[in-house]
């Protein structure tokens, strides 16, 4: 199991040694920070017509909630910048090799990697963290809310990642990985309002809205955590990394 | 200690490996020779797990590598034709993370890469990354990452491919105390290296094994009869004419090459016994000036050419 930990402090360290790491921080704080400080602006205005002509005054609740939909948006393009080289690359320049003829099992070298990406996208959560603390510092937001959208986002994430891990087995082409990533996690994304046309109603558009991640982080940016959405990302993220696990141990056979 | 047996791989249409067999004894050092694209690699990758068999074996210190990887693995070390290195890592790092992968007990972590790096003449050059070092150290720095747990089995595929002349001279001592300890498969295209390294040689063409046995066998076995060359100091064409008149020589001639006075010829193996004799007492009857008479042995090259034409 150690050598897990060991896989997984290489690949972290080695993101924030080259410039990948810190470009793609740099990036999404930019980002985030320019929509964060729109959505105050709004919510400012809102309160102010509020105030002035009556009528439904916005709650932090709501900024809350704008803030992490942007979040789930920009996932998109940071989880597969992260993910595609994670096996891609090192196929690429064979360093693949050094962890095939080392006594390691393919299922740690997957986890291993997936700790990796958990860390480097932990750090990014971690970072944009930083605007729900403002609105703790200068409001009240319900401190409960903030708790469980963290935690929905985190699985979210979880989940993108293994399913970005598994694109990235599949090729030596970094590239290739990145734009097959984003792709299916857009699809993902946007699943659920395709499901009506897709399949017409009735059980099978329920069963595809299942699919889609978007109705299960709804109950957390709700502020809610049950067993059955956290069960949802959970098992998402372990058929992707079995599916990876798969990939990875079929490379002997290829 | 390696046990390769029925071996074969297909890529496509292509017959990588067909009906490989070969067996390495405990610290013996073998040569795996074959010309590009003659199926060292493949071999080489199948005996490590990084790629499947269609059939045959592989036992590597009593371990089948499909059966029981892990076990197998742990007594592995192997440098792969291109070095699986991470260039934004320090050497350092570099080869203590080879040496975690690899299982090396937390206690003799340090004192293990230490030596490495110490053997491998690397310990100056720890601290920079490997993506900034040449081509003769990054070689160097991969051989690290084979050693550094100190297996059983070594399989080293063109060791000392890109290395100046002083580092391969470094290495090949380097391979040649690791034998003996160490079980060492060693893949070259470089006829030499492998004739001064290695106690057994084993050629591959197209695929199959094609010989093998030590350097002598080898070279004694592919000659059919003997050859032998001869210098007298007077009238070499005469002596060629008394010559022909032997029994059993064959392709008598002279060899423009060494000067007027040397002929070449050639013996059947059933008149191999008494030959020389013969010959010696033919050239002092005849007064021709017997000066010299040498049995030329086969070069690794000849043979090589031989057995892959």
């Amino acid at each position: 199991m150690s050598v897990v930990f060991t896989i997984a402090k290489r690949d972290i360290k080695s993101y924030f040694a080259s410039p990948k790491g810190g470009a793609i921080l740099f990036f999404f704080l930019i980002l985030m920070g320019s929509f964060f400080q729109n959505f105050v602006v709004s919510y400012i205005e809102y309160e102010q017509r509020a105030s002035t002509m009556g009528g439904q005054a916005p709650t932090l609740e709501q900024l809350l909630r704008a803030f992490f939909y942007n979040l789930n948006f920009i996932l998109v393009l940071i989880v597969p910048a992260v993910t595609m080289a994670s096996f891609s690359e090192e196929k690429r320049n064979s360093s693949l090799r050094l962890l095939q003829t080392a006594p390691v099992k393919a299922i740690e070298i997957v986890l291993g990697k997936f700790l990796a990406t958990a860390g480097v996208m932990g750090i990014v959560l971690l970072a944009a963290s930083v605007y729900p603390l403002f609105l703790v510092k200068y409001g009240n937001p319900d401190g409960g809310v903030i708790v469980a959208s963290l935690l929905g986002m985190f699985l979210l994430m979880c989940s993108q990642l293994s399913f970005g891990l598994w694109i990235s087995s599949m090729t030596n082409n970094q590239f290739m990985a990145f734009l097959f990533t984003m792709f299916g996690l857009f699809l993902l994304l946007v699943l659920n309002w395709l499901a009506p046309s897709l399949s017409g109603g009735g059980v099978a558009e329920k069963i595809i809205k299942y699919i889609a991640s978007t109705d299960h982080l709804d109950v957390f940016l709700k502020g809610m955590i049950s067993v059955g959405n956290l069960a949802y990302f959970l098992c998402f993220t372990a058929l992707f990394l079995f599916l990876t696990n798969v990939s990875l141990d079929s490379e002997r056979w290829r | 200690m390696i046990e390769v047996k029925g071996l074969s791989k297909r890529y496509g249409q292509l017959k990588a490996l067909n009906d490989v067999s070969f067996t390495v004894e405990k610290g013996q050092i073998v040569g795996f020779l074959g010309a590009n694209g003659a199926g060292k690699t493949t071999t080489m990758d199948i005996l490590c797990g990084c790629s499947g068999a269609d059939s045959g074996t592989a036992i590597i210190a009593g371990y089948d590598i499909t059966e029981q990887p892990i076990e197998a693995k742990k007594r592995l070390g192997y440098l792969p034709d291109v070095p699986p290195l991470h260039g934004e890592m320090s050497v350092e790092d570099f080869v203590t993370y080879a040496a975690q992968l690899h299982k090396v007990p937390f206690n003799a972590l340090n004192t293990r890469v230490n030596d490495t790096l110490q053997r491998l003449s690397l310990f100056e050059v720890r601290h920079r990354l490997v993506g900034n070092l040449s081509k003769g150290f990054r070689q160097r720095v991969a051989m690290a990452q084979a050693i550094v747990h100190d297996p059983e089995v070594l399989v080293l595929d063109e060791p000392t491919e890109g290395l100046d002349p002083g580092q391969i001279v470094q290495i090949r001592e380097l391979i040649r105390s690791l034998g003996g300890k160490h079980t060492i498969l060693l893949s070259s295209h470089i006829l030499s290296e492998v004739q001064n390294t290695c106690d057994r040689i084993v050629i591959i063409n197209k695929g199959r094994i094609v010989t093998q046995g030590t350097y002598e066998e080898l070279t004694r076995d592919l000659s059919q009869g003997k050859v032998f060359r001869l210098r007298v100091a007077r009238s070499a064409k005469d002596a060629l004419s008394r010559l022909k008149g032997l029994p059993g020589i064959v392709h008598a001639k002279i060899e423009d090459d060494h000067g007027e006075d040397t002929i070449e010829f050639g013996v059947e193996k059933s008149a191999s016994e008494n030959a020389p004799e013969d010959v010696a007492r033919a050239m002092m009857d005849g007064g021709f000036g017997f000066r010299e008479l040498r049995q030329k042995t086969k070069s690794l090259e000849e043979v090589f050419f031989q057995v892959t034409k």
